[in-house]
């Protein structure tokens, strides 16, 4: 147990000083977060195994300044009602997936109480850490408290009599995941079916813990944005799903929260 | 044709109802209908098209001396049309005391399943043909779609079909 809560710690703990790093070459942080991606699984860490880590000296390094960011950086939060993505009891080696599907797991990042109003409102006024993807063209940016995992899109069965936008859902280790057409979704008028095909969808973003997921051509970066770095909407009911304009990436922040909403009412952008 | 699975007569299991479903194809989608509404299942025979039905009904078979309507299945789920091959059948359904048949690319095998098995399908869509679709299921990394044929057709439409 202890050596399963020492190997899940250093994992997380590699993956969110990658994430926390930000002086590194453009190219460097989609390698390390693809390399932890790899080697990572889904972690929860429940209070009673983060006290205990945190009695273990032996274990953490306090004079690690990335252990410090660590630890500031990492809060408990009650997952009581939260879905794993892996069953708790697989150990952090049997997740490792080397199969040809290379599915993609992400540790996921602990939220603060800031980051819950944020979540509410769609406005961060600490800095926080986005991913940067991109379908058909369009780059959109999602905040990481928000994202439930990152997944090789594989085979998707289509069902009929729902929206042109949902693709399907895509089985993953028995767990059900609806993928929705990202450009059809964002761009209903303008991305015809001869465009959404043409999408070469490689990714599923997964969006919190909702079972919905958006499909994506490719991850772009994950960077830390300060609250000045986007240009927030007003929350006055119309694209609710649009946190605002991350200014120096010219991309879309998306509302998570409010895009979960629209997707399970069925509607699309262009609805709300 | 059956499943191999073990099914257990633990307490928690004995009000996890198991159903068999009846499974086809439809393109690359297995959709399976409840093994209790299936009569029979035929291989394709000529079907008589009749004037001024609704463009849902392929036509009428006779059934051994029975007259059957048989329902075009793609067409029902807002599915674009294929050719006949050598799999394709007619699967007799019955449906509140009604006798028709339904044409699908191929039947696969009967499958059982739990209750606990049976997910609901993604509660979006308004179009009319999502409202066919009872659940879903995952079957060995399958997708299966569970139909729901009691609303296969309105009253209304079962009443036009008993006039054809």
């Amino acid at each position: 147990m202890s050596n399963r809560s020492s190997g899940k710690k250093n994992v997380m703990e590699e993956y969110l000083s990658s994430l926390l790093t930000e002086e590194v070459a453009h190219s460097e942080p989609l390698e390390q977060v693809s390399k932890l991606l790899d080697s990572a699984s889904v972690l929860h860490i429940t209070e009673a195994e983060q006290q205990k880590l945190s009695a273990q000296p032996s274990i953490i390094d306090p004079d690690s300044i990335k252990v410090e960011q660590l630890k500031e950086a990492v809060e408990l939060v009650d997952h009581t009602q939260s879905q794993s993505l892996t069953p708790p009891e697989q150990s952090v080696d049997s997740d490792v997936e080397e199969d040809n599907d290379t599915q993609h797991e992400v540790g996921r990042v602990t939220k603060s109480p800031e980051s819950d109003i944020a979540q509410d409102t769609g406005i961060y006024t600490e800095p926080f850490q986005t991913l940067i993807f991109e379908v058909a063209g369009l780059s959109l940016a999602l905040p990481l408290t928000e994202l439930g995992g990152i997944h090789q899109l594989t085979e998707v069965t289509p069902i009929f009599g729902k929206p042109s936008w949902f693709k399907g859902v895509m089985l993953h280790r028995d767990e059900k995941m609806n993928v929705v057409d990202t450009a059809m979704w964002v761009m209903p008028d303008k991305c015809n079916e001869k465009l959404a095909d043409s999408a070469k969808n490689q990714y599923l973003i997964m969006l919190d813990d909702s079972g919905w997921g958006l499909a994506c051509e490719r991850i772009i970066d994950t960077i830390t944005l300060q609250p000045d770095d986007v240009k927030w909407r007003k929350f006055d009911g119309k694209r609710t799903w649009l946190s605002g304009m991350v200014k120096k990436k010219m991309c879309a922040l998306v509302n998570v929260k409010q895009l979960i909403r629209l997707l399970q009412q069925g509607m699309n952008s262009n609805d709300n | 044709m059956s499943d191999d699975r073990t099914l257990s007569n633990a307490p928690s299991d004995r009000n996890d109802e198991v159903l068999q479903w009846v499974t086809y194809k439809l393109g690359e989608e297995t959709y399976g209908i409840n093994v209790m509404q299936v009569q029979e299942v035929l291989r394709h025979t000529e079907i008589a098209p009749v004037p001024g039905a609704p463009e849902y009904v392929l036509g009428i078979i006779n059934l051994r001396g029975n007259v059957v309507t048989v329902i075009d299945t793609r067409s029902r789920f807002g599915l674009e049309p294929t050719d006949l091959t050598d799999n394709t059948r007619i699967v007799i359904i019955e449906s509140d005391e009604q006798v028709v048949g339904i044409l699908v690319d191929s039947v696969a095998e009967v499958v059982y399943l739990r209750s606990s098995e049976i997910d609901s399908a993604p509660n979006v869509g308004t179009e009319e043909s999502a409202k066919f679709i009872q659940g879903v299921s995952n079957r060995d990394g399958e997708l299966l779609i569970l139909v729901d044929l009691n609303k296969l057709l309105s009253d209304e439409e079962w009443e036009e079909l008993t006039n054809i």
